[in-house]
């Protein structure tokens, strides 16, 4: 390719992908550089600048991204990614992995054609040949959609609709899903219900109304104007969140102090003024001693306690519930609390967002019934969290507790921005309940520079009841981690078939994967719409292609990222027979007679979605690339709380409990962290797997470029705990507890606290040595979260055997013989 | 006169390796070849730390930065004097490029080289997609490769790739020899180090450590001397901001480092791995 014959332009001009592709003309097609003559640069070799066909198009899985970008083409081939400024341009952004689709959309682990399992047949399903050895032959649409629809609607006529589940997860942010759950509560099927990553907003929500993955924060625009950001398990710089760093960032050089409370000396804590080395699972109790500072320091916005919050509520000392209105006043409301007047001490009933000089501390008597405030129970239950007496407990300097919490109590508006790291502790939602009222207690809520979130809220697009119409009557819902119970014993309820979109859960990215491959294998029907072969595809019965983003058109919502919809135009064509989501859902809806109910074709459906939405116009959308949703506001919980009260929860009479445990006010609950858990010195090591830069969930896996940066699966370990093992820098090591086990090459490194342990997230079977790190998680849940429990994990660690066959990391292979490796099925 | 050079404020960046992939793409290189490495200054490999975990509850001594590096397009290129037949040369503009027509694979120029800026295509390069990507032509097996500034793209009035793709806006290029340039403002404001400043070489790439700079915004891939404003700041002031005006509670922000002259930090070469 040395002498540029390939590239000459009159080969471009005769064969230019716009044509090919019947995009051109429209504002989204656009020459970047307007260029007469080739451009030989100085040193005799071709440059193609302004040479090539730009798409603006939009990047679209689960991350804080939903980076609107350019696709450059050039002879037909996707040549570059750059990232393209949305409507406003503040937000331009992309990442390692976006600008990488150069690689992976010509990846080997595509899929091809639709494909069934060679010795699946619907009345012979043959679960055991199921697994790594499945074979897999090619089929044609029809007759794949034939099977599916078939099978689904004989198991509905014998077992009930909800006998077959809908499984969507997140790998893609366009609104096939929309469809996808229209076409399951029209057949009456179970879907999904979500318990990945929503333990802390549960947590949050009880506290103010608001709340599900992670409670809602001001705008990324607005974080420039926070003083302090306490950034709470979460490497913000490093972890899927990176497209917004620089608005961290410019708080920083603003002159906001930044804390980093984290286990692991991260990228992000390494940027701080103030880490806080807490240890795993101690973060209700770090939380708590802030709040002893915040009361002993008298540092408290008692004017948004008053105005805001219930601070000044009084809680009946017989009962241990709230005192309302209905108690006191002939015509009260049974919803509404109580407070009494500083001075006069007599009692007056709450209103939402009104002040008044209500006591915030003591204990008084109306109408002969004892009562003491919420906030003097508060400080009262704080009082033996003194930053001295849990210093040790928490692993944290007592001084720097009180600095941290200071910076955030005096400097002005700021914020508590967490991550889902603490809602992957058994009991993380005790994190949310906890960090909602010490903001409350700060004031920290309604003004520009505060921060609730690692991430924004974002723009979704509003429509409707299109998932759910009037006149269907969906079947129940199931909580992931209720799955296996489900396909394998039928509680609460059979599940024998399965459609899945957009997910690699079932195969890779569920906790204990063992327990899941046998829930897999009772299932009479397993079909897996995918983009790449993935382990859970290597599961299936039936097979769907799905092109990649750049080959199917959508609107992609920029959910937790910004406040914009985008426009994901499509680059080429479907390669092979791949095909959108939106084909196969519609192909079974017209099979089940719900034809009529699903627009022909996307663009018809996308712009029937669009009208749905007040803020969006279909054709400035599609135009533009990207519209800012102007209804989203940048400021947030500038109104009423959404709670019977209209204020903040500083004390809830009417909690859960779990474990003999009631959450009225912020009470620590460990699982597997404590160090008095039954098996800590059997798996004496915590057991984390961080989201890297490197990967989002598990895709983009295969990324060549990125693999020659980070080749393989590694075991995060401090030296001190690596040599009190036995084991070397670099060694394969054998990690493993009650449930599975994993080899992983060991990586000696100081920024992981002795004790905890981590191995990236997001790698595929083929990746591992022996095993897969989803063979140590497990499934249990608490009650109130029911959040699955990543990284309430332990294990134990020790040299892997001699034996263990390394190959696929040799000299020969060093991004790893599964990144050049093409699956055996399904192409 | 123009003089390109590139400011990395090494406050701002986060070591995301957009820059290093990014160059990649654009440049067409091969794999197992890196023009532009994000090396960590701290543990002795990628993203760990030096010093030692705290065991008292404090903040430790453990440190960690990143340093993207690639070819620093030095006014005093050792690369340009040793290299036998002139293929290595300085632009007009400063900028250090090869003619790989000329390079006759003698490599004088990666032993002259104290950056580890240069890589050689000892094989046939691979490319994937192995059609190549980006908006050169590839390279020949046998001749020496290295970042250009993306020479093929500042000649139309873009700016680097690396500089466009940086997320954390901690990538600033610019003249030099312009005053009014963020590049000369930066390198006038804030505390600069060139690397291994005592061999002499003179680069025109510096970076920033200590106090964080306003980095440089970008809405644009048009070089900054393209553009009608130039302002990195939103206000649209166009000075660079005051010390009273940008701090908050008079306290000075992020800690601080400096690259210590005399050795480039570890990199793991790409060959190997880079994450071992």
């Amino acid at each position: 390719m040395t002498d540029g014959k390939a590239y000459r332009r009159d080969v471009l001009k005769a064969g230019g992908a716009a044509a090919a592709l019947g995009v051109g003309g429209s504002g989204f097609l656009q020459t970047l550089v307007e260029s007469e003559e080739d451009q030989p640069s100085t040193s005799g070799f071709e440059n193609f600048v302004g040479q090539n066909d730009v798409v603006q198009t939009v990047c679209s899985p689960n991350c804080r991204g939903k980076c609107p970008i350019d696709v450059h083409v050039r002879d037909g081939q996707v040549k570059k990614i750059e990232p393209h400024p949305p409507e406003d341009e503040q937000y331009k952004r992309a990442c390692v992995l976006g600008l990488s689709h150069t690689q992976r959309v010509y990846d080997p682990t595509r899929l091809k054609y639709p494909m069934k399992r060679a010795d699946w047949s619907p009345d012979e399903p043959n679960p055991q040949g199921r697994g790594p050895d499945a074979e897999f032959e090619r089929v044609s649409w029809d007759e794949a959609l034939d099977l599916v629809a078939d099978k689904m609607q004989s198991l509905k006529a014998d077992h009930g609709a909800e006998s077959v589940l809908f499984h969507e997860g997140s790998g893609n942010y366009g609104q096939s899903g929309k469809s996808f759950k229209r076409l399951a509560s029209l057949f009456g099927a179970t879907q999904s219900a979500w318990g990945i990553d929503t333990n802390v907003g549960r947590g949050f929500n009880r506290v103010t109304g608001v709340g599900a993955f992670l409670p809602p924060t001001n705008e990324a625009e607005d974080w420039e104007n926070a003083n302090t950001i306490i950034i709470w398990g979460a490497d913000t710089f490093a972890s899927q969140f990176q497209m917004d760093a620089s608005k961290v960032l410019d708080a920083v050089e603003n002159g906001a102090k930044l804390v980093v409370v984290d286990p692991v000396y991260t990228t992000t804590a390494s940027k701080a003024d103030l880490w806080l080395p807490v240890e795993p699972g101690k973060d209700v109790h770090l939380a708590l001693a802030m709040m002893h500072t915040v009361f002993e320091d008298e540092t408290y916005d008692e004017d948004f306690l008053r105005t805001r919050t219930t601070a000044p509520a009084l809680i009946r000392k017989d009962t241990g519930e709230l005192l309302k209105a209905s108690d006191v006043f002939g015509d009260g409301g049974e919803q509404q609390v109580v407070a009494v007047e500083q001075g006069s001490n007599s009692p007056v009933a709450l209103e939402p967002e009104t002040g008044g000089a209500y006591a915030l501390f003591g204990e008084f008597t109306v109408d002969g019934i004892q009562c003491e405030t919420a906030l003097t129970r508060l400080r009262d239950h704080v009082a033996d969290y003194a930053p001295e007496k849990v210093a040790e407990k928490v692993g944290v300097d007592a001084e720097n507790i009180r600095t941290a919490i200071r910076w955030l109590a005096t400097r002005g508006p700021g914020g508590i921005a967490p991550s889902y790291a603490i809602g992957r502790y058994k009991h993380g939602h005790i994190f949310g309940q906890a960090y909602a009222m010490l903001m409350g207690l700060t004031g920290d809520y309604g003004r520009h520079g505060n921060i609730h979130a690692e991430h924004s809220g974002g723009a979704t697009l509003a429509a409707g009841d299109w998932a759910a119409p009037d006149d269907a009557d969906p079947g129940p819902s199931l909580y992931f981690p209720d799955y296996p119970d489900a396909m394998i014993d039928g509680d609460p309820h059979e599940i024998r078939a399965v459609y899945s979109i957009e997910s690699n859960m079932m195969g890779n990215q569920f906790p204990d994967r063992q327990r899941f491959r046998e829930a897999i294998s009772s299932l009479e029907l397993f079909v897996v719409a995918d983009m790449h072969h993935t382990d859970t595809v290597q599961n299936a019965d039936i097979i769907f292609p799905v092109p990649h983003w750049f080959e199917q058109e959508d609107i992609v919502s920029g959910w937790g990222s910004h406040p914009h919809l985008g426009y994901r135009h499509k680059v080429q064509e479907p390669m092979w027979e791949a095909k959108d989501d939106y084909y196969a859902i519609r192909g079974l809806a017209e099979r089940f007679g719900y034809g009529d109910r699903f627009p022909e074709t996307k663009r018809d459906l996308l712009r029937k979605l669009a009208g749905r939405d007040d803020d969006i116009d279909f054709d400035t959308l599609f135009e533009q690339g990207t519209q800012k949703k102007e209804s989203v506001p940048i400021v947030k919980y500038t109104d009423e709380f959404p709670t019977e009260t209209g204020r903040i929860k500083m004390y809830d009479d009417d909690a859960p409990s779990e474990e003999g445990v009631t959450f009225d006010v912020p009470r620590p609950l460990e699982d597997r962290t404590a160090d008095d858990y039954e098996k800590a010195d059997e798996y004496p090591l915590i057991f984390m797997q961080k989201h890297s830069r490197f990967r989002i969930h598990s895709q983009y896996e295969m990324l060549n470029w990125v693999r020659e940066i980070n080749p393989e699966p590694q075991l995060d370990i401090h030296p001190k705990d690596a040599k009190a093992r036995g084991i070397d820098d670099g060694e394969y090591v054998r990690v493993y507890n009650d449930r599975g086990e994993m080899v992983v090459k060991a990586k000696y490194n100081d920024a992981f606290q002795p004790g905890l342990v981590n191995t990236d997230q997001g790698w595929w079977s083929r990746d591992f040595v022996e095993g897969h790190l989803q063979d140590l998680t497990h499934n249990e849940v608490s009650e109130v979260g029911q959040t699955m429990a990543f990284y309430d994990v332990r294990v134990a660690v020790e040299s892997a055997p001699d034996d263990v066959d390394t190959d696929k990391y040799g000299s020969d292979n060093p991004r790893g013989s599964g990144a050049k490796a093409t699956p055996t099925g399904g192409d | 006169m123009t003089k390109h050079g590139l400011v990395i404020d090494q406050e701002r960046c986060i070591g995301c390796q957009a820059c290093a992939v990014s160059c990649k793409q654009e440049n067409n290189v091969p794999m197992g070849q890196f023009w532009n490495r994000v090396l960590t200054e701290g543990g002795e490999k990628m993203d760990t730390p030096s010093g030692g975990y705290p065991e008292d509850g404090g903040s430790g001594s453990l440190d960690m930065q990143y340093q993207p590096t690639a070819c620093q397009h030095c006014e005093n290129a050792p690369c340009v004097k040793v290299c036998p037949v002139n293929a290595t040369y300085t632009r007009d503009d400063g900028i250090v490029e090869i003619d790989y027509d000329k390079c006759i694979g003698c490599r004088y120029c990666m032993a002259a080289c104290p950056y580890n800026a240069r890589v050689f295509n000892w094989d046939e390069p691979e490319h994937m997609p192995e059609e190549g990507t980006g908006d050169v032509e590839a390279r020949p097996q046998g001749v020496v490769e290295k970042c250009t500034f993306c020479s093929h793209r500042v000649d139309e009035g873009l700016d680097p790739a690396c500089v466009v793709n940086c997320p954390a806006d901690a990538r600033i290029f610019g003249d030099l020899d312009d005053e009014s340039s963020t590049v000369s403002k930066y390198i006038d404001k804030y505390e600069t180090d060139q690397l291994l400043e005592d061999r002499g070489t003179d680069p025109n790439t510096y970076y920033i450590s200590g106090e964080m700079s306003p980095g440089r915004p970008q809405t644009s891939d048009k070089m900054e001397s393209e553009l009608d404003d130039v302002s990195p700041w939103s206000d649209g002031d166009d000075d660079v901001p005051s010390e009273e005006a940008d701090s908050v509670g008079g306290e000075s922000s992020g800690s601080s480092h400096s690259v210590e002259g005399g050795e480039i930090p570890y990199a793991t070469p790409a060959k190997s791995g880079g994450d071992d």
